[in-house]
């Protein structure tokens, strides 16, 4: 039963979705067109990169709240080279290794030096949010060239935009990456049983690095998304972020135990989270609820999520040790 | 047997942790096709060597050949594995949200329609019928135990070990367990075989190999072999000879009231325990590690659901109270693992000491702390207790291992109960403290309690129990009153092969 459930749980998601749609519908029609519905999902695409990103890490059984900061710094960096006349690769591979770094410097403190994720990321969040702040001189990065800030408003198919089309492509190469590559797999492994997995001959310490580049790689895509589609970069942005992409995550299906759940949870978790301030506008709600109802919606789904699990884990406890002491096992 | 059928030679392997010296110089073969039987109490090196031919630690001397291949340098994991041995440890690494297939292929490289294929070949070779799209967390221990074989077969593993793998199976799991061993054997694959049960030993083994105290005293064909001559060879050498005379502890059993009284009580992991507690009465409860004495002591306190049957505690009913209940009635429980459980480590020692107080004696006037009072208690279990501390102040993590179980006890005396159960008291603590504990436990007696203390050291079951209940596998195998107390008997009725008449040994 909980498995197939849990199996399912990216389906779920998607119910929970149209239903959360339906639901507006009801109360006012004027949400049901076409071109807000699939603005539900073009809005999502800052959202759905940092999630993933993230999702490797929650994946490995770490968490990574650097992420909102990353996307902070790689955009003020890339829109700053792009205001001053630099070309759209520079602007890319900069945001990129700046990402792919403090990826790398999370890792290896969480990874080799053992620092609790919480923590080391706690750190780099704050350095990253700081150097923003430092290199941008507090002030506003802004008139960006009109043909990098147009660049979210093409569509390659009625209201759909080639940015979300290129989103969805990454999400689901990222999927294939960790259910179909052994490389991949390995994520998983670590999040489920670390122990296991060593014994097994994998690196958790390799991988875990992995999943903190990757979490950093996507958190500066989400950068250059973000940058195209406000026009302009303040030191504040992307701030609080790595909430919203981990609640996405976790909305998805991905345990923050590790191991369990999908990237592609994760991406329908952002779409969700996106679509909830879109939906408060349409239920004529102030914008002043959406943290509140994203933060009982999570709490709800996580409390109900480990009630079911710790059930599971202490049935099955119990089970082992009636079954040791079990009649037939007494014969000697 | 000749020299091309050796698989795994383990010359003079030394290992010590830290100043322990828990392997003084093991040597071990493996051939094609046997089963070699290791048997030791705990402590006494199995798991440690297992873990040294798995690379999981490296040896300090000796040397390790695996399939005539000599290993030398660092080991690690994955080239023991390599080389061809695989462990299928006591409690397995089963990934718990992957499919049976993918917790067995995790970790190889390669094509998977390839993995797969070979796969169902080894599936089908051993005779296995678990469905191979269930998820881990639903596979039971057997289960679980199948996929670790299915690894290390999938390894093209020369050696497998088993550790204890029949400790949390049942009857008909373990027949069919043996017949896959059985199988594997034929296929020429080598196994060494842990375990605490004397029976299986005959059952399945080619050669028996006995470890105490770090060294194997005893290796030979399974035939040179009788169970009393395992049971004998499992004593420590300077045991053998008659157990000591003790102390003078016959004489104050004073009423013979039983204070506490079990009545087939069952619960997760034991059943059926019946036994009484007189005022004032130490009894020892001996057994092997998983024998259900822990279960038994947390269902007891209120930790653990009981399952059937009933606690009196002078006379009336305590079965299934609640912690706070049972603590109020005069019952109390010094855990095993005092990190784990017992101590706060950066409160300071006073603290701990009252902390099981809070509730009641200390607390005065609008609710505050009435702190001279906290200090006056805590000053008396220090001096009683000889606790070596600089102050009352000190942290209670900064002390050395005895004096940390010192202030645990001191807690649970502090409550003044009339019944302490203590599991492990002197686990991991140097003789002079453990004269110190024994001390205190002796005072308990003294002051009529009734005393439960749990070990897996005989020597301290011999030395303070008045009578001993002896644990195997969630029931009673057998009880002595004081003067049949000795590591013959206790030893026996622990692995289950205690019988009236041969106590004489």
């Amino acid at each position: 039963m909980l498995l197939k459930l849990l199996r399912r749980y990216e389906l779920k998601a998607l119910a929970f979705l149209l239903g959360m749609f339906v639901i507006v519908t009801a109360v006012n029609p004027s949400f049901m067109s076409a071109e807000s519905l699939t603005n539900c999902f073009n809005d999502s695409v800052v959202f759905t990169l940092l999630a993933v990103g993230a999702g490797f890490v929650i994946l490995t059984g770490e968490i990574d709240v650097s992420v909102g900061s990353v996307l902070g710094i790689s955009s003020a960096v890339a829109a700053t080279c792009l205001r001053d006349g630099g070309s759209l690769p520079t602007a890319v591979c900069l945001a990129l290794l700046i990402g792919a770094f403090v990826g790398l410097v999370n890792g290896i403190g969480v990874a080799v030096l053992k620092i609790p994720s919480l923590i080391f990321t706690l750190g780099t969040y704050g350095v990253a949010r700081g150097a923003v702040y430092v290199y941008t001189g507090g002030a506003w990065v802004e008139n960006l060239p009109a043909w990098f800030t147009g660049a979210s408003h093409s569509y390659i198919a009625g209201y759909l935009t080639w940015f979300y089309a290129g989103v969805v492509l990454l999400v689901v190469a990222a999927q294939i990456l960790i259910s179909c590559t052994h490389k991949g797999r390995n994520f998983i492994a670590v999040g489920d049983n670390i122990n296991g997995a060593r014994l097994v001959g994998i690196n958790p310490t390799q991988t875990k690095i992995w999943a903190f580049v990757l979490s950093g790689v996507f958190a500066s895509l989400a950068g250059i998304l973000f940058t195209s589609r406000i026009g302009f970069i303040t030191p504040m942005s992307g701030n609080s972020y790595e909430m919203k992409a981990i609640a996405a995550c976790v909305l998805g299906g991905i345990s923050l135990s590790g191991g369990l759940g999908t990237l592609v949870g994760a991406a329908i978790g952002a779409v969700i989270m996106t679509s909830i301030t879109r939906i408060l506008v349409f239920l004529g709600l102030s914008s002043n609820y959406d943290n509140t109802i994203t933060g009982i919606i999570l709490i709800v789904i996580v409390v109900v999520n480990t009630v079911i699990q710790d059930r599971a884990i202490l049935n099955s406890h119990r089970e082992i040790s009636l079954k040791r002491i079990a009649k037939e096992a007494f014969k000697e | 047997m000749a020299e091309e059928d050796l698989l795994l030679e383990a010359r003079d392997v030394v290992k010590s942790f830290g100043l322990n010296l828990v392997l003084k110089g093991v040597t071990l073969t493996v051939h094609k096709g046997e089963v070699l039987s290791l048997i030791g109490g705990n402590g006494a090196g199995k798991s440690t060597l297992m873990k040294i031919i798995m690379g999981i630690y490296t040896a300090d001397k000796g040397s390790l050949s695996i399939c005539g291949q000599r290993l030398e340098g660092a080991i690690t994991p994955s080239r023991a594995m390599k080389a061809g041995v695989y462990m299928v440890p006591q409690e397995p690494m089963i990934f718990p949200h992957m499919t049976v297939s993918d917790n067995v292929l995790m970790g190889f490289r390669g094509n998977k329609a390839d993995l797969k294929k070979r796969l169902s070949e080894v599936y089908k070779e051993i005779g296995c019928t678990i469905d191979l799209s269930r998820l881990g967390m639903t596979l039971s221990i057997a289960e679980q135990q199948m996929v670790e074989l299915l690894r290390g077969l999938m390894r093209q593993s020369r050696v497998l070990i088993l550790d204890e793998p029949t400790s949390s199976l049942t009857f008909d799991e373990v027949q069919t367990l043996f017949k896959i061993i059985g199988d594997l054997k034929s296929k020429g694959i080598g196994i060494i075989y842990i375990t605490h049960r004397m029976a299986e030993v005959f059952e399945i083994s080619d050669t028996i190999g006995i470890m105490a105290d770090g060294r194997i005293t005893l290796n030979g064909p399974v035939s040179d072999f009788t169970r009393e001559m395992l049971v004998n060879a499992l004593l420590p050498e300077t045991k053998k000879k008659e157990a000591r005379e003790r102390t003078p502890i016959e004489k104050k059993i004073r009423k013979a009231m039983p204070l506490i009284e079990f009545d087939h009580f069952s619960g997760y992991g034991f059943k059926d325990i019946s036994f009484k507690v007189l005022e004032g009465e130490i009894v020892g409860i001996a057994g092997v590690v998983g024998a259900g004495r822990t279960e038994f002591a947390t269902a007891v306190f209120g930790r653990e659901k009981p399952l059937g049957g009933r606690v009196l505690l002078d006379g009336t009913d305590i079965t299934g109270l609640s912690t706070k209940e049972v603590i109020r009635l005069g019952i109390n429980y010094v855990p095993e693992d005092r990190h784990l459980n017992g101590l706060f480590g950066i409160s300071p020692v006073a603290s701990n000491i009252t902390s099981a107080l809070l509730n009641s004696k200390l607390t005065g006037k609008g609710g505050f702390l009435n702190q001279a009072s906290e200090n006056s208690i805590a000053d008396r279990y220090i001096e009683d207790f000889r606790i070596k501390v600089t102050s009352r102040f000190q942290e209670a993590g900064s002390l050395s291992g005895g004096n940390q179980q010192k202030v645990v006890l001191a807690r649970a005396l502090a409550t003044m109960p009339k019944v302490v159960i203590l599991d492990e008291p002197t686990r991991g603590i140097d003789a002079a403290a453990r004269g110190d504990v024994y001390g205190i436990i002796y005072k308990l007696r003294e002051q009529g309690i009734a005393v439960i203390l749990i070990s897996s050291d005989i020597d301290e079951i011999i030395e303070l129990s008045d009578r001993a209940v002896v644990f195997c596998q969630g029931r009673i195998s057998a009880q002595f009153p004081r003067s049949k107390i000795n590591q013959e008997n206790l030893t026996a009725a622990s692995f289950g092969v205690y019988k009236e008449d041969n106590h004489a040994a």
